[in-house]
């Protein structure tokens, strides 16, 4: 047996499927075959770590802790001194973290809650594995919900809307005038005597500098105005 | 059947090579642009004419009336104009003669000329076309075609001078569209207006790295316009201290100048500017663009002036309409003030368009 490893049979082992004379063979050559105990002790933490693996999920708790510190009061008051509704305020509840590790606590969900209603609110221990209905949560801790559309998505188009409104102020600050362009005021006085000397034409009337013009002869209608934006 | 064997067999493939070159024809007629939108080849027998009356036109004396024609419908314009070798060309609308403008003659402008007539050449098929009876003087003519076949320019030179005394632009359409007669013409030196105000071109003639370095640093400065307007020659001054650019664009018929200079126009511009242009409209007809108006002034001469990225742009133009339309639209769009219009100048400088 010794020389026989367990193999297919240490699978068996560890899942309590073996018979009992053969679980007390497999359990005898366990204790003179180091290689199977080393492989069969593996499959057991393996077992165990596949057992309390679940779905991961937020750690919504916090989440009502934080948004239960703004809390608006409610109509029969509460001082500052009180502790918020639900028993226990920030400071009063177990340090962030040690709620619930990641993943739920081994053999939690359904007997959690269980527990949990049987406890009440009265929930002062580390263990607190509940966590509230939906509807609840959102009345109790979400201040700004009210604000977003009630169908399905709206936090997605709010967040488009947003975005695109950052896009829009953001190309029309880019759109705007550098602030290092100057103002010019174009001289159309000297560019028309410029394209009719190379176009062998006459200047257009009143775009002729009245400063180039020769002493004594009178200023024409229209001479003299270096802008003819009309 | 012995007679329709034969006949049947060759049919088929016959069909098939039409229907393919058909096809072909069709393809390549939708692919290439309009017939006339190419540069014309052919012989330029014309061009030796030309060439002999810019010499003449150079070397001569002479006094006469420039009567210049825009579009059916626009009252020609008058200028008494005397030439006098190595001193210029003395321009007065008539009866106005003490209000003269002397074009000098320079380097420059003789350097324009012959690009000029290069121009021309390269564009349209230039050809001498025989003479004819201009006005009682008998005048060599010679043709500027386009590729089509349809005239694009004609010239008059006078055949006792060797004067250049008339000239016409057509639009594609076959239409006039500016013309220019010298009548009157009397060789020799004519009353020249002394003290009248002249100029030459501005100085600074920006070679090609100077062109290419200001394209660099964001300025417009197309090689072309149009398919037939080409940089003749790129110029510059300073007004303010800041650089002004004086482009020349011409087909060799026609010549537009387009000045660009960085900056934006002062607010005060805000109430002549018309759907982002400022031009002048005294005594013309306003002439519609593809995608705006450009104000004519005195017959076939039009102005308009507009802001884009950063830069200021006015175009002068001794051209048909259709040539300063296509001048105008090849440059960048005025600038519009609204929201929008903002936000799509942001999204564009982003990259996003």
């Amino acid at each position: 047996m010794s020389k026989d490893h367990l193999g297919e049979r240490l699978s068996a082992l560890v899942d309590g499927e073996l018979g009992p004379v053969e679980h007390e063979s497999a359990l005898i050559h366990l204790a003179k075959c180091e290689s199977c105990r080393f492989e069969a002790d593996m499959m057991r933490r393996l077992k165990r770590r596949l057992t309390g693996l679940r779905e991961p999920e937020p750690d919504l708790d916090f989440m009502g802790r934080l948004t239960s510190l703004s809390r608006d009061p409610g109509p029969g008051g509460r001082g500052p001194s009180e502790p918020p509704p639900g028993g226990a305020g920030f400071g009063f509840r177990p340090p962030l973290g040690s709620s619930r590790p990641l993943g739920g606590f081994p053999g939690g969900g359904a007997a959690a809650v269980e527990t949990a209603a049987e406890t009440g609110s009265a929930r002062t221990g580390p263990a607190r594995p509940e966590r509230p209905a939906r509807p609840v949560r959102r009345r109790g801790g979400d201040r700004f919900s009210h604000l977003l559309p009630d169908f399905p998505g709206g936090r997605y188009a709010v967040a488009g809307f947003a975005v695109a409104t950052a896009l829009l102020g953001t190309a029309f600050v880019a759109g705007g005038d550098a602030q290092d362009t100057p103002v010019v005021e174009p001289r159309l006085s000297d560019y028309a005597v410029e394209h009719a000397v190379t176009s062998r034409q006459i200047p257009v009337m009143d775009s002729r500098p009245t400063e180039v013009r020769p002493v004594g002869t009178e200023t024409p209608p229209g001479y003299g105005s270096t802008e003819t934006t009309r | 059947m012995s007679a329709g064997g034969p006949s049947s067999a060759t049919s088929g493939p016959a069909t098939l090579v039409a229907v393919l070159a058909l096809c072909v024809v069709l393809l390549t007629g939708a692919a290439c642009p309009d017939a006339h939108q190419v540069p014309a080849e052919g012989a330029d027998d014309g061009m030796s004419v030309l060439r002999r009356a810019a010499v003449a036109g150079k070397e001569t004396a002479y006094s006469a009336v420039r009567e210049v024609t825009g579009a059916e419908g626009e009252a020609p314009s008058h200028v008494h104009v005397v030439h006098r070798p190595g001193a210029g060309l003395a321009l007065a609308p008539v009866g106005e003669e003490e209000a003269a403008f002397v074009v000098r003659a320079s380097s420059a402008l003789e350097s324009l000329d012959e690009r000029l007539l290069h121009m021309l050449e390269d564009t349209y098929e230039v050809t001498d076309a025989g003479t004819a009876d201009l006005e009682g003087r008998e005048a060599r003519v010679v043709e500027a075609g386009r590729a089509d076949g349809t005239v694009a320019g004609r010239f008059w030179v006078d055949t006792g001078t060797g004067l250049l005394v008339g000239s016409t632009v057509y639009e594609v359409s076959g239409e006039p569209a500016l013309s220019v007669r010298l009548t009157g013409l009397a060789p020799g030196e004519g009353d020249w207006p002394e003290g009248a105000v002249g100029g030459t071109p501005w100085g600074d003639a920006l070679t090609g790295e100077e062109r290419d370095g200001l394209r660099e640093d964001g300025w417009t400065l197309p090689e072309h316009l149009h398919w037939n307007l080409r940089l003749v020659d790129a110029r510059s001054t300073e007004h303010a201290g800041r650089r002004v650019v004086h482009a020349i664009y011409s087909d060799g018929l026609s010549q537009v100048s387009v000045f660009i200079q960085r900056g934006k126009l002062d607010t005060k511009h805000a109430a002549s500017l018309r759907d982002g242009y400022a031009g002048t409209d005294m005594g013309g007809s306003g002439v519609t663009t593809q995608h705006d108006t450009v104000f004519g002034g005195d017959v076939g001469q039009y102005q308009s002036m507009w802001q884009a990225g950063g830069f200021v742009y006015t175009v002068l133009a001794d051209a048909p309409a259709g040539i300063a339309s296509s001048a105008v639209t090849a440059l960048p769009g005025p600038e519009s003030s609204g929201f929008w219009a903002r936000v799509h100048r942001g999204m564009s400088r982003l990259g996003f368009l």
